[in-house]
C-alpha cells in the first residue's frame, strides 16, 4: 500500500496530540473512546473485549516506543486508524519492555473492501521502523503536522 | 433469544478472525506468543453459547467465512444487498437474530 493511500484512513477527529493516559488500559480506553465519540463503532464493550483478546495473543507494543493495537470487529463498518502520542511514555508491556510514546489503533470490519486491513498494518510497521519518522512523530502537535510524516513528504 | 446471544457470537467471530489472521500478522512483525491462550478463550466462549446457535454459526462460517456481518445504512456488508427498512427497525430493537435474505448471514446493525 502506498503511504499516500494509508493517510486516507486517518482523520483529525481520531488524533490525540498529547494523551492523558498513564497505563496500558488507560491508553487503550482513551483511543477507543475516540471511535465511540465519533460513532464509528456501535458497541464499546465488544471492541474493548476484542482489543484485550488481541493483547492476549501478544502485546501490540512492537518496540522502539511504538504500539499498534489492532483487530477486526463485527462492530465496525470501515477501517479507521486513531493516533495518540504520549510524551512521557506509557508502560504497554512492549516486546522490548520500553515505554510507548506513539500509538496507532487500527479497527477494521470483518470484511473490508479491497482487503486493505493487513496492508495497512504492514505499511504502518514499515513507516514506524524508520527512526526519522518516529522522531518526527514525537514532535507533532497538530494533524496538519502529522499528515506529511505519514505520506513521506 | 437475547441480544446477549448475538453479542457473544460477535465476540466469537472477532476471536475466530484474530486466530485466522495470526500467522499473517506475525509475518508483519507482531508478537503472537499467546496463540494457545487465544484458542482456549475461544473454546471457553463457544462453550457458553447455546448449541443450536453455535451450530448455525459454525455452518455459516464454513460456507461463507463470515457468519455475522454489520449492517450499515440498511446494507448488508456481507453481500451489499439493501435490507428492507422494516427489518432494520426490528433488527435494532428485537431480541431475535435476523439473517440477510440474499446471503443468509446473520445481521448486526451498526446504526
Amino acid at each position: 500500500m502506498q503511504r499516500t493511500e494509508l493517510v486516507n484512513h486517518f482523520q483529525e477527529k481520531l488524533f490525540i496530540p498529547e494523551m492523558h493516559a498513564t497505563t496500558k488500559e488507560g491508553a487503550l480506553g482513551e483511543l477507543l473512546d475516540l471511535f465511540v465519540r465519533e460513532k464509528l463503532i456501535r458497541n464499546r464493550d465488544l471492541v474493548w473485549e476484542m482489543l484485550h483478546q488481541r493483547e492476549t495473543l501478544g502485546s501490540t507494543g512492537i518496540g522502539k516506543g511504538v504500539a499498534i493495537p489492532h483487530g477486526r470487529t463485527t462492530a465496525a463498518s470501515n477501517v479507521f486508524i486513531a493516533f495518540g502520542k504520549s510524551s512521557k511514555g506509557i508502560d504497554f508491556d512492549a516486546i522490548d519492555k520500553k515505554p510507548v510514546h506513539l500509538f496507532f489503533m487500527v479497527i477494521a470490519p470483518p470484511h473490508d473492501e479491497g482487503n486493505i486491513y493487513l496492508p495497512i498494518l504492514g505499511t504502518l510497521v514499515t513507516v514506524l521502523n524508520d527512526k526519522n519518522n518516529r522522531d518526527r512523530l514525537l514532535e507533532v502537535s497538530s494533524f496538519a503536522d502529522f499528515v506529511p510524516i505519514i505520506t513521506g513528504e | 433469544m437475547f441480544k446477549k446471544d448475538l453479542e457473544q457470537l460477535v465476540s466469537l467471530q472477532d476471536l475466530d478472525l484474530m486466530i485466522e489472521e495470526a500467522v499473517e500478522v506475525e509475518k508483519l512483525g507482531f508478537s503472537v506468543t499467546g496463540y494457545n491462550e487465544l484458542k482456549t478463550a475461544r473454546e471457553e466462549l463457544a462453550h457458553v453459547i447455546t448449541k443450536p446457535l453455535l451450530f448455525r454459526y459454525e455452518r455459516l462460517r464454513a460456507k461463507l467465512k463470515r457468519a455475522i456481518v454489520p449492517v450499515k445504512n440498511d446494507v448488508c456488508l456481507g453481500c451489499f444487498l439493501r435490507q428492507p427498512t422494516s427489518l432494520g427497525a426490528k433488527g435494532r430493537e428485537d431480541d431475535q437474530i435476523f439473517t440477510c435474505e440474499n446471503c443468509g448471514r446473520m445481521l448486526y446493525w451498526l446504526d
